[in-house]
């Protein structure tokens, strides 16, 4: 999501809570012997603030299972989302009055920074990768369907090189081979060995696993030293050719570029929601326990 | 005139014939034969081609086929001067014939052609005609080929004189006189009843007939000619163009039980039922499209309280509606089954525009059908006396369903229908035909019983598309009702197209009579002109070459993802799927606008293409932009083939029909419907849109969004 100035209304809430929240604070903090505690009543009241805030923040996830309920458009649930989450930190603060205590709080407190470091993270990333990702992935497919794409680019590459080189010996065993025909063109033998080298011993390794790491087709200036060096040993006719593969590996490339991208996008929800899921639970209980004993 | 005969001298041989008659027929009664082309002996003679040139003693040579025989006339039909002036004549002809014509290569008799063979003529030493007069190939039985014509005239007496059609006649000046249908019009269109004189008469290339020997229709007992004329349904077509075409008409046996043909088979053939009794039904389950996971129970319930919703909204619009289907009944939504007896003809849509069967047909009884290909169809909806027969058929049969079933006319009484039977008037036309034009003076009112139409204005950019309907759909009200009395828009046939008319009187003794049809008729009107000039606002708000850029100005509701904004969660592909029983109509791939992407989702086109030729009438717009499919599609994947930019998918799933191997089982078919975005229309904002967390996601007018400029000033 990206925060523009659809946002203003929401951070001008948010800093208004805050400011009053503050306000509120600083008195309390100074006037109350041996400093603010969380059981006091605005204690408990920013206590509670707080809770409900991260609550607000935690049912995003449960909106989202079922998205068709009207209960508010998601955009909408998302912004309270990013802007309550982010409250509740100073929330809990004077809840806490800025103090660790006991070991539950302590632990409660550091996944409380963890999840709004991480969200802020996530926010960050969600705000400028997909830019990024419009811009340098324009060949950009579904995420899911990558492999599926990645297979359909190897066996066009095959088809490709059989049809003017000939068959691969083995290295081409689900080639269609209706168009591994004759070769088109007249090649020297010598450059016909040495493409196919290249092409089984770079090409194809890299249309296999195009995100292993020392690929020299991962780096798109090798790939054009690559490339151009096979336009000059070979003839013009089949320039075509070395083009399309040449297309290929670009779109391989991006594809790496997608999945890289797509990974950062999402990969930090796999620390801050397992963490905001425990950091509720373990709330819910410190809330139980603190009232209760 | 007095009896006593005339006496000439023919080639030296002295002939004595009755007054009046011809030197053509005198030679001819005498054996000494005199090549010609324009001439045949059951046509007035006109002397147009000038070949059975004959000396009869005169300063000049006389057509022998006009000229009367005198007494004491000498006629030479071999002098030098003679063969030397038919040479150069049959040289002159050939200069302009496309040799070898058409019957030439088809029967090797073509007159011109065989004459020139005679002449020792292998070579025209004169130029061809510079400019090419073309062929017609509209037609389904004759093939016209105007280059070949030798302007002998002989059709237009076929088609005049001996059939009393009078359907050709010249066309044209100098090099490009010709023969002509009508007005001019291509002979598939015209009022051309292909009775095939015309192609009997011709005596070269330029009328042939469209030969079908090669095809065969698969399981039927080829017919005898002689047979078939007996028959009441193919009496009055020529006998000669059923030998020509003996192929084209089959007879099929159907034993009790036996599927005729199956709904969304493609096909080309009509059924027309002898003997016998067929049952008309939808197999393809009335149900919408669904996956086997999705909520159930208690969350089932929950979603349909928490959206406001029943299940499935759309189960109950409409539910009284009847299934337009190729038959001479329509089915009832609620149970879809009709039957049809003997004298009924089916499947009339997929024989004559190759539409996918609407339909499912069983025999009910053991049957005797005669199955056709669209020439001999085509010829029997020509001929007057069948027509008049299909006519009276129709307005006994079917037009009190037909009208009831149009929602406006159901409360029309049998009296008047009654009155209407007689008044009402069965018409076709063919694809491209234009129906009525706007500006014209409003003298009918319109039924579509078989085929699409697509109605359209004028407009100084182009023609904007209003709406394409189909059967049970009508026109023409609007015209009839406006205070000018002239027609709002022009309509054309797209198909082979057969319309219910209803005079201008008759229209308005009904409105009349029923004012309660009178009301609901001005209420559509009323909506309809609203629409059209909505579209038209629209249409003219943006420049024509962007209009059309990629089909995006086409779209009336496009959905558009901001791929700044989009974090590719796929949470709208996931809204849709829940919101339509687990089937997504929604795929997040498509073309890309700027850093918008238009995923692959229905737009709502202004002209929605893909309602062309839906055999059923199950994609349709309900008063509104939105395009939906009603739980009747049948599945056969013309929407979807139609739609240009893929934005309408076919689900397949599974259900379970008898067994035919084994009686008493079931065996799983896997069936298809089509889906398609409905913008989620119970909801005021479609489904994936609200459930884009990262405003990503809308549904847009592309004009307004995209802030293009009027173009024309002063418009919004």
């Amino acid at each position: 999501m990206r925060i523009d100035t659809t946002h203003r209304p929401w951070l001008i809430a948010s800093l208004v809570i805050l400011g009053i929240s503050a306000a509120m604070y600083m008195p309390y903090a100074m006037t109350t012997p041996g400093g603010p505690k969380g059981g006091s009543f605005l204690g408990l009241v920013f206590g509670i603030v707080g809770y409900a805030f991260m609550l607000f923040a935690g049912l995003l996830g449960a909106r989202k299972k079922v998205p068709i309920w009207r209960i508010g458009r998601a955009k909408t649930w998302m912004r309270g989302h990013l802007w309550l989450g982010l409250l509740s930190l100073p929330m809990i603060l004077f809840h806490g009055g800025f103090a660790w205590r006991g070991p539950l709080t302590a632990v409660l407190m550091a996944l409380l920074f963890i999840v709004v470091i991480s969200g802020l993270v996530g926010a960050v990333l969600q705000h400028y990768l997909p830019r990024l990702m419009t811009q340098r992935v324009p060949l950009e497919t579904i995420y899911e369907e990558i492999p599926h794409v990645r297979e359909q680019l190897r066996e066009e590459a095959d088809n490709l090189v059989t049809s003017v080189f000939g068959a691969l010996d083995g290295a081409n065993a689900d080639v269609d081979t209706m168009v591994a025909v004759v070769p088109l063109v007249e090649i020297e033998q010598e450059e016909k060995e040495h493409f196919r080298e290249l092409y089984i011993g770079t090409m194809r390794p890299f249309f296999a696993n195009p995100e292993a790491p020392g690929a020299e087709l991962r780096e798109p200036q090798r790939s054009a030293e690559i490339f151009a060096s096979l336009r000059r040993m070979l003839p013009s006719s089949i320039h075509t050719v070395i083009t399309d593969l040449e297309s290929i590996c670009e779109e391989e490339r991006q594809l790496n570029r997608q999945a890289r991208m797509y990974r950062w996008l999402h990969g930090w929800l796999l620390v801050h929601v397992p963490l905001s899921i425990v950091l509720l639970v373990l709330g819910g209980v410190h809330a139980v326990m603190a009232l209760r004993y | 005139m007095s009896g006593a005969l005339i006496d000439l001298v023919i080639d030296g041989t002295p002939v004595s014939v009755p007054p009046g008659t011809t030197i053509f027929d005198a030679a001819r009664i005498t054996g000494i034969p005199i090549p010609t082309l324009c001439h045949q002996q059951n046509e007035v003679p006109v002397g147009v081609c000038r070949v059975c040139l004959v000396d009869a003693g005169g300063r000049v040579l006389s057509a022998a086929c006009v000229r009367p025989a005198e007494n004491g006339m000498k006629v030479s039909t071999n002098s030098d001067k003679v063969l030397n002036a038919r040479h150069t004549l049959v040289e002159l002809l050939m200069a302009d014939h496309p040799s070898p014509c058409a019957r030439q290569q088809q029967s090797g008799d073509c007159e011109l052609e065989t004459l020139a063979r005679d002449e020792g003529i292998k070579q025209s030493r004169y130029a061809k005609r510079l400019s090419p007069r073309g062929q017609d190939n509209s037609s389904f039985v004759i093939a016209v080929d105007h280059e070949a014509c030798i302007l002998c005239d002989r059709c237009i007496r076929g088609c005049d004189e001996i059939k009393h059609n009078d359907v050709l006649a010249r066309r044209g000046k100098g090099y490009q006189t010709g023969i002509a249908f009508d007005n001019n019009l291509p002979m598939g269109n015209s009022s051309c009843v292909s009775c095939g004189e015309c192609m009997i008469s011709c005596p070269t290339g330029a009328l042939t007939n469209k030969n079908i020997v090669q095809t065969v229709i698969p399981g039927g007992e080829q017919v005898q000619v002689d047979d078939l004329l007996k028959l009441p349904y193919f009496e009055e077509i020529s006998g000669t163009f059923l030998e020509l075409n003996q192929n084209a008409v089959v007879t099929r046996h159907f034993k009790k039980g036996d599927i005729i043909c199956r709904e969304g088979e493609y096909g080309s053939t009509a059924f027309y039922i002898a003997e016998g009794r067929a049952q008309v039904f939808l197999s393809t389950p009335m149900a919408h499209v669904k996956t086997e996971g999705g909520a159930k129970g208690f969350f089932s319930r929950l979603t349909s309280i928490l959206t406001g919703t029943p299940k499935h909204a759309a189960d109950g619009v409409d539910a009284k509606r009847m299934i337009r289907i190729d038959a001479p009944v329509d089915l009832d939504f609620a149970n879809p089954t009709a039957e049809l007896g003997p004298g009924d003809l089916f499947g009339e849509m997929t024989c004559m525009s190759l539409y996918p069967r609407s339909a499912t047909v069983r025999a009910s009884t053991d049957c005797v059908m005669y199955e056709m290909l669209r020439n001999v169809l085509d010829i029997i909806q020509r001929n007057k006396t069948m027509r008049a027969k299909l006519d009276a058929n129709y307005r006994k049969r079917a037009l009190d369903d037909h009208l009831r079933t149009v929602p406006i006319f159901s409360s029309l009484n049998e009296d008047f229908i009654d009155e209407l039977r007689n008044n009402v008037e069965l018409v076709r036309f063919s694809k491209g035909d234009s129906i009525c034009r706007q500006g014209e003076i409003a003298d009918s009112f319109y039924l579509v019983r078989i085929g699409f139409v697509k109605v359209a204005e004028e407009h100084p950019g182009g023609e904007l598309v209003l709406a394409y309907l189909g059967r049970g759909e009508y026109f023409g009200e609007m015209g009839l009702l406006s205070p000018g009395g002239r027609r709002t828009a022009s309509c054309t046939a797209l198909d082979h197209v057969e319309l219910v008319r209803i005079q201008a009187e008759d229209f308005r003794h009904m409105m009349e009579r029923f004012p309660e049809i009178r009301e609901n008729l001005l209420q559509v009107a009323a909506e309809r002109e609203e629409q059209n000039r909505m579209r038209l606002n629209r249409a003219t708000s943006v420049p024509l070459d962007r209009f059309l850029d990629q089909g995006l100005m086409e779209a009336q509701s496009l959905l558009i993802l901001d791929l700044d904004k989009c974090t590719r969660c796929d949470n709208c592909v996931k809204a849709c799927a829940d919101s339509h029983d687990g089937v997504t109509r929604l795929i997040r791939e498509g073309l890309r606008f700027e850093h918008y992407l238009v995923p692959t989702s229905c737009r709502q086109c202004r002209d929605p293409l893909c309602m062309v030729g839906c055999p059923v009438g199950s994609i349709r717009r309900r008063n509104s932009l939105e395009i939906y499919i009603e739980d009747w599609c049948i599945g056969c994947g013309l929407c979807a083939k139609n739609c240009p930019y893929g934005n309408i998918n076919m689900h397949p799933f599974t259900v379970n029909e008898p067994d035919p191997a084994a009686p008493g089982r079931q065996m799983a078919v896997v069936k298809q419907k089509a889906t398609s975005c409905d913008l989620c229309m119970e909801h005021e904002e479609p489904s994936c849109v609200y459930a884009c967390p990262h405003d990503a996601a809308h549904r847009v007018d592309p004009l307004k969004f995209f802030n293009l400029k009027p173009a024309v000033p002063g418009r919004q």
